[in-house]
C-alpha cells in the first residue's frame, strides 16, 4: 500500500493511516474519533474558544501596537485598538533595509539547510536500509548515538572549528552544522525499511542504477515522509537562534531571529516599530501555517515526535 | 532591555549597501560575509557601542563623512553597550572577517588581546593622514601602545564629572559671581554643599548610580592615592582602609539622605532631570539628554574631596579588528575616516566628551562650547581602570564591584564586608589563568 | 529516545534481507550513499565532540595563541565555581517549572481541539500558531507585554484592582515570566503530539463505553486518559530534555538577570567561552552539562521503556 499523496489533500481524510507514521492522523479532523459529548459540549466549546482567545491576544496586541502612531503606544490608559491606523512603523522598519536583508539571509540558509538535509539524509538512510557494506551496523549505531548529542553543548568547539575553517560569518558556516540531523536519517531509514522492495527489484531487473532507483522509485513512494521532514527542517532552520547567533557577528549576515534581537536597542522605546518588526518577522511562517495547517501539523508531528 | 540585543542605527548607508549586497549574494554564497560589489569603492565597516545622544551624533557625523567621501562606502553598526558589543567584536576578530574599524574603550585594550585580535596601525599611513603622537596627551598615547606598536587611536577622554542644576544651586547659594558652581573641597565642603542643595530640593543633594558605584568609588579611592595592582599587574594591593573609608563616606551620605539609597542608571539621570537632586555625579555623556530636556544646568569637574581632582574616566578609541585578509585600500580609507573623525571631533565633543585630538581640544570652537569645555582641565587627571584582562569599562571586575558596593548605600552591607567581598572576587579573577 | 514508539507501524512489509552474492563493487556502493552524511556528521558532530573534550584539558583562548596543557585544572576549577552550579540550578529550576504546564495545558488543549470543522481548525491554529514564530519575535512581544505601566499584562492586573508585578526586574518572578512566555510559545508542539494520540484511540473503545452507559466524563477518565498514558510519558521525556537546553528566551528577555538570577548554564558557557575568551574552561563546563543531559536522557529512556513494557 503506497499512499503517494497522503500529505497532499483530501485523501488523508479518508481514514487511511498515513504511510506508516502514527501521528499522521493528526492531520485528519477527528470526525467521529473522539467522544461525543452529550451534555456540557457548549461549555467545552466556550472554554476552548476562551483559551484560543487568550493564546491569540499577544499576537493581536503586537499587531495593534504596530499599527498605532508612536505616541499612542505608551499612553495610559491603554487603548486596545489604534485610534488611527497607520503603517508608519512598517515603512520605517522596511526602509531601514536590514530586515529585508535578514529575510534574505534566512531564506538562503533555510533553503540550503532543508535541501542539503533531505539529500544527504535520504542517501544515507537508503544506504543504511538497502545496502550492505563493511561496518554498516557500527556506523549506523554511531549515527543513532548522535541523536543524543544536544547541539547546544557544542557551540564552543564548533565556533572554534569555524574559525579554523574560515566559515564564521558565512552562509555555509550557519548552514552546515544544521544539516547534520541524525534523527532524520533514523526516521527515513525506518521508513525505507518498511517500504516494499518489489518495485525496486523490478527496476533493477530493468537495469536501473541505484541512484536512479532512489530517484524514481523510492522518492515518489516516500513523498509524505519527505514533506514532513522538509517542513520540520525548514521551520527549525528558519527559527534557529543559538547557532546563527554564535556564528554570525556581521549584522549583514544575520538571520531573522538573530537580527531581530537587535531591534530593541536600536529603536529605543519606539514600540510601534519594535512590534512592526516582530509582526514582519513572524508573518511568513504564520501565513504558511495558516494556509497549510494540515501539512505543517503533520510535518512537525511526524518528524518532531521522534526528535 | 538595552543590555542584551544588539542595536544599530538606521542609516541610509546601510540601505545602499544592502541593495548592492543582495544582488551579489548568490555569487558570494561560498565566499565572504557581506560582499562589497561597489567596485572601486573602499569599504569601511564601522562597529560601535554608542546609543542615545552619542549614537545620534555619530550618525550625523557619518552622514557628513559619507557626503564628503563618495569613494568610500561607510557602513556603521551600533551594538548594545558593554559585554554584548565586546563579545561580538572579539568573536568577529577571531573569525577573521571583522569590520575595518571599531570603537574600543582604552581601558579594555590590553584585556582585548590586541596582538591577536587587533591589527596594529600602519604608522606611515597615520603620519600621512596627520595622526601623530604630539597631537595627543602623552599618557593617553602611551596607553595605546602595546609592545611598541600602536593599536588604538584615541577619539576622546570621558571623565566622571559634576552636573549642577543652576536654578537649584543658585537658590542654595552655591554659585559664584559668574553663575558657575563655586568649587568646594574636602569632605566637609562636599557635605555642606549637598546639604545646601537638599534644603532646596527637599529630596536629595546629588544623584549617583548606586547600583553600580564603581566610578564614584574609584574616583574617591584614587584621590586618597589608593593603589590597586602592583607594578607587574598580577598582585592585588588594594588598600582596605582607604577602600572602606570611601564606602563609609558614601554610606553616611546616603544615610543622611544626601544621596539616594537606591538608584539604577536611568533613575540617576531621572532624579537630576526632574529636580529631585540638584547635583549629579556621572559621566559627562548625558549633556545631550539634559540639553534636550531644556534643563537649566551646567557642569564642573568632580569635586576635590580628598586633596586632588582625580576622577575616574576612560577614553573611546578607534581600533583595527584583526582581519585575515586586510586590504591596503580599505585600511587607507579607514585611516582617512579616523583622521576625519578626529578633525571633526568638536562635533563629537558637543556630546560632552573631551577631544583627545589636541588641535581640536585647544581650538576656539571647542572652548566656546559650554558647558562641555568647563571640565576640560581634568583630562590629565583622569584615572583609567586598573589594568588586567578582566578590568575596564563594562568588564567583569566592574560588575563585581557593582555587586559588592551596591549594598553599601542601601544599608544592606557594611563597608568592611563590601570591601572583603570585592577583594575576594578580584583575587578569584586574578587566580583565573589569563586567556589573553 | 522515543524512537521506537512510532516506528512500529513502519515495519509493515517486513524487513528486507540484503541481496546476497552481490559483487564487491556493488557492496561498496552502499558506502557512497552514506558518505556525504557521514562526512558532515564527522566534521560537525564527531569532531567538535572530540575536540571539545580535548580542549577541556587546555587553556585554549578565543584570542588564539599557544594553549598549554592544564591537566584537570579546568575540571577542578569548575567544581569550585559557584556560577556553574548557580546557572545549572537555574536551568534545572526552569525545567521543573516549565514542564508541568507545558504538559498539562497541552493535554487540555488537545481534549478541547479534538473536533472537526472550521471551529477545530481555528482552535488548532490558535494553539499552535505561536510555535512557528522565531524566538526573537516571541521575546519582543512578551517584553512589550511585561512592561510596567503601559504593558498589557500589568495594565490588566491594575484594571482588575491588583498591584503591578515587576515581571522582568523582580528576581522572584523573572523566571516565572520566562516560563509563562515559554508555555505560550511551545505548548503547541506537545498539543500536537497529544492530538495525534487522541485521534489514534480506537473508536470501538468509546462505543463499548457508551454501550455500558458511561457518561462523557466517565469516558474521559476511563478511556481517554488511560489511553494517553504512554503519550504523556513520551511528552514528559521530550519536554524535560528540551527544557534543559534553555537559553534563547532567557538571554533575549533578561540577559540572565536580574542579577544573574535566571542565567542558564548555556549562557554561562557562552559568557565563559566568548565574553571571557576561555574556550578551554567553557568546554569543560559544556562537557559536564553534556554528561548531565545524557544521564537524564538515559535514565528517562529506561524508565519510559520499562513502563511501556509494563503496559503491554
Amino acid at each position: 500500500m503506497t499512499q503517494v499523496n497522503v500529505a497532499g489533500s483530501r485523501s488523508a481524510r479518508n481514514g487511511e493511516p498515513g504511510a506508516g507514521v502514527s501521528s499522521a492522523r493528526a492531520a485528519r479532523p477527528a470526525r467521529g474519533a473522539g467522544p461525543r459529548w452529550s451534555f456540557g459540549s457548549a461549555a467545552v466549546a466556550v472554554g476552548a474558544a476562551l483559551l484560543a482567545v487568550v493564546w491569540l491576544i499577544p499576537l493581536a496586541w503586537a499587531l495593534s501596537t504596530s499599527l498605532k502612531p508612536e505616541a499612542e503606544t505608551t499612553r495610559i490608559p491603554l487603548s486596545l485598538l489604534p485610534s488611527t491606523v497607520t503603517v508608519d512603523a512598517y515603512t520605517s522598519v522596511l526602509s531601514n533595509g536590514d530586515i529585508v536583508r535578514w529575510f534574505w539571509n534566512s531564506t538562503v540558509v533555510s533553503v540550503l539547510v532543508t535541501v542539503l538535509t533531505l539529500v544527504v539524509s535520504v542517501l544515507a538512510a537508503y544506504g543504511f536500509s538497502r545496502t550492505r557494506f563493511p561496518g554498516r551496523s557500527v556506523l549506523f549505531a554511531i549515527v543513532v548515538a548522535g541523536i543524543l548529542v544536544p547541539p547546544q553543548v557544542l557551540i564552543v568547539p564548533l565556533f572554534d572549528e569555524m574559525v579554523t575553517l574560515g566559515l564564521v560569518d558565512t552562509y555555509w558556516g550557519i548552514a552546515l552544522p544544521q544539516v547534520v540531523a541524525p534523527i532524520m536519517v533514523f526516521i527515513l531509514k525506518k521508513f525505507f525499511d518498511g517500504v516494499s522492495r518489489d518495485y525496486e527489484d523490478a527496476a533493477r531487473v530493468d537495469g536501473a542504477s541505484r541512484l536512479r532507483i532512489v530517484w524514481s522509485v523510492i522518492l515518489p513512494m516516500s513523498k509524505p515522509i519527505l514533506v514532513a521532514v522538509a517542513i520540520f527542517t525548514f521551520i527549525q532552520a528558519w527559527n534557529n537562534f543559538l547557532w546563527p547567533f554564535i556564528v554570525t557577528t556581521d549584522p549583514q549576515m544575520m538571520t531573522i531571529p538573530v537580527g531581530l534581537a537587535n531591534v530593541q536597542g536600536s529603536y529605543g522605546l519606539r514600540y510601534a516599530q519594535v512590534m512592526a518588526s516582530a509582526v514582519l518577522g513572524g508573518l511568513p511562517l504564520l501565513v504558511v501555517y495558516a494556509l497549510f495547517q494540515r501539512h505543517v501539523i503533520r510535518g512537525v508531528g511526524d518528524a518532531g515526535i521522534k526528535g | 532591555m538595552g543590555t542584551h540585543g544588539r542595536a544599530r542605527h538606521p542609516s541610509p548607508l546601510s540601505r545602499r549597501a544592502f541593495l548592492a549586497g543582495s544582488a551579489a549574494t548568490g555569487l558570494a554564497l561560498a565566499g565572504c560575509g557581506a560582499p562589497d560589489v561597489a567596485a572601486g569603492r573602499a569599504r569601511v565597516r564601522q562597529w560601535n557601542l554608542f546609543g542615545g545622544g552619542d549614537g545620534a551624533r555619530l550618525v550625523q557625523m557619518h552622514e557628513q563623512f559619507q557626503d564628503e567621501h563618495p569613494r568610500t562606502a561607510l557602513q556603521a553598526y551600533t551594538f548594545a553597550w558593554g559585554a554584548p558589543f565586546y563579545t561580538k567584536l572579539a568573536m568577529s576578530a577571531a573569525g577573521g572577517r571583522a569590520p575595518e574599524v571599531a570603537t574600543l574603550h582604552l581601558s579594555r585594550l590590553r584585556g582585548f588581546s590586541p596582538t591577536t585580535l587587533l591589527d596594529p596601525f600602519p604608522r606611515n599611513m597615520l603620519t600621512e593622514a596627520g595622526i601623530t603622537e604630539e597631537k595627543f596627551l602623552p599618557d593617553v598615547w602611551r596607553r595605546c601602545l602595546v609592545d611598541g606598536d600602536l593599536y588604538a587611536v584615541p577619539l576622546d577622554t570621558h571623565p566622571f564629572v559634576t552636573y549642577y542644576n543652576t536654578e537649584i544651586c543658585a537658590e542654595a547659594g552655591l554659585l559664584d559671581a559668574d553663575g558657575r558652581l563655586a568649587p568646594f573641597s574636602g569632605v566637609d565642603g562636599l557635605v555642606d554643599a549637598l546639604r545646601a542643595v537638599r534644603e532646596v530640593t527637599g529630596q536629595f543633594g546629588a544623584s549617583v548610580e548606586t547600583t553600580n558605584p564603581w566610578r564614584l568609588w574609584y574616583s574617591l579611592y584614587r584621590q586618597l592615592d589608593g593603589e590597586f595592582f602592583d607594578e607587574s599587574g598580577t598582585e592585588l594591593i588594594l588598600d582596605d582602609d582607604k577602600a572602606v573609608q570611601v564606602l563609609t563616606l558614601m554610606r553616611d551620605l546616603a544615610d543622611e539622605g544626601l544621596l539616594p539609597r537606591f538608584a539604577d542608571y536611568p533613575a540617576c539621570v531621572a532624579m537630576f532631570s526632574n529636580g529631585q537632586a540638584g547635583l549629579s555625579f556621572n559621566g559627562e555623556w548625558e549633556v545631550t539628554t539634559y540639553t534636550t530636556a531644556e534643563l537649566p544646568f551646567s557642569m564642573a569637574p568632580f569635586p576635590d574631596v580628598y586633596g586632588s581632582i582625580r576622577t575616574a574616566g576612560d577614553s573611546h578609541t578607534f581600533v583595527l579588528p584583526h582581519q585575515r585578509d586586510r586590504s591596503t585600500e580599505d585600511t587607507r580609507a579607514t585611516v582617512e575616516y579616523i583622521a576625519w573623525m578626529l578633525e571633526h571631533s568638536v562635533d563629537w565633543a558637543a556630546g560632552g566628551h573631551i577631544p583627545a585630538y589636541q588641535p581640536v581640544a585647544t581650538s576656539d570652537e571647542y572652548l566656546a562650547l559650554t558647558p562641555q569645555s568647563e571640565y576640560r582641565e581634568v583630562a590629565d587627571d583622569v584615572q583609567f581602570d586598573p589594568q588586567a584582562w578582566f578590568s575596564g569599562s563594562g568588564s567583569q571586575m566592574q560588575s563585581e564591584a557593582a555587586a559588592a558596593f551596591a549594598g553599601v548605600t542601601s544599608g544592606d552591607l557594611p563597608p568592611e564586608q563590601a570591601v572583603a567581598q570585592f577583594r575576594a572576587a578580584v583575587l578569584k579573577l586574578l587566580d583565573t589563568p589569563s586567556p589573553v | 529516545m522515543a524512537v521506537n514508539v512510532s516506528s512500529t507501524a513502519a515495519g509493515r512489509s517486513g524487513t528486507a534481507t540484503a541481496r546476497t552474492g552481490s559483487p564487491r563493487t556493488e557492496r561498496l556502493a552502499g558506502l557512497w550513499f552514506v558518505l556525504p552524511f557521514l562526512a558532515l556528521f564527522a566534521a560537525f558532530m564527531i569532531w567538535p565532540v572530540v575536540s571539545g573534550l580535548w580542549q577541556s584539558f587546555f587553556n585554549v583562548s578565543l584570542a588564539g595563541g599557544e594553549a598549554s596543557f592544564l591537566g584537570l585544572d579546568n575540571w577542578t576549577e569548575m567544581i569550585g565555581d559557584a556560577a556553574v552550579w548557580d546557572s545549572l540550578w537555574n536551568t534545572v529550576a526552569f525545567t521543573l517549572m516549565s514542564t508541568p504546564p507545558l504538559v498539562a495545558i497541552a493535554l487540555v488543549m488537545a481534549l478541547l481541539a479534538n473536533r472537526s470543522g472550521w471551529f477545530g481548525w481555528l482552535l488548532r491554529f490558535a494553539y499552535f500558531a505561536p510555535f512557528v514564530l522565531p524566538v526573537a519575535v516571541v521575546t519582543l512581544i512578551w517584553v512589550w507585554m511585561y512592561q510596567p505601566g503601559f504593558g498589557l499584562v500589568n495594565a490588566f492586573l491594575t484594571g482588575i484592582g491588583l498591584p503591578e508585578v515587576g515581571w522582568l526586574n523582580d528576581e522572584s518572578v523573572a523566571m516565572l515570566s520566562v516560563v509563562i512566555t515559554t508555555t505560550w510559545w511551545t505548548v503547541g508542539f506537545n498539543f500536537l503530539l497529544y492530538l495525534a494520540a487522541l485521534q489514534g484511540i480506537p473508536q470501538h473503545l468509546y462505543e463499548a463505553a457508551a454501550v455500558d452507559g458511561a457518561s462523557p466524563r466517565q469516558r474521559l477518565w476511563r478511556v481517554t486518559l488511560p489511553m494517553l498514558r504512554r503519550t504523556t510519558g513520551l511528552i514528559v521525556v521530550l519536554q524535560l530534555v528540551a527544557s534543559l537546553k534553555i537559553f534563547d528566551q532567557i538571554y533575549l528577555m533578561l540577559d540572565g538577570g536580574p542579577n544573574n538570577s535566571t542565567r542558564p548554564i548555556i549562557q554561562y558557557i557562552y559568557e565563559t567561552g566568548f565574553t571571557s575568551y576561555r574556550i578551554g574552561y567553557a568546554s569543560a563546563i559544556s562537557y559536564m552539562f553534556f554528561a548531565v543531559i545524557i544521564l537524564i536522557s538515559v535514565a528517562q529512556f529506561r524508565l519510559f521503556s520499562g513502563r511501556k513494557e509494563e503496559s503491554q
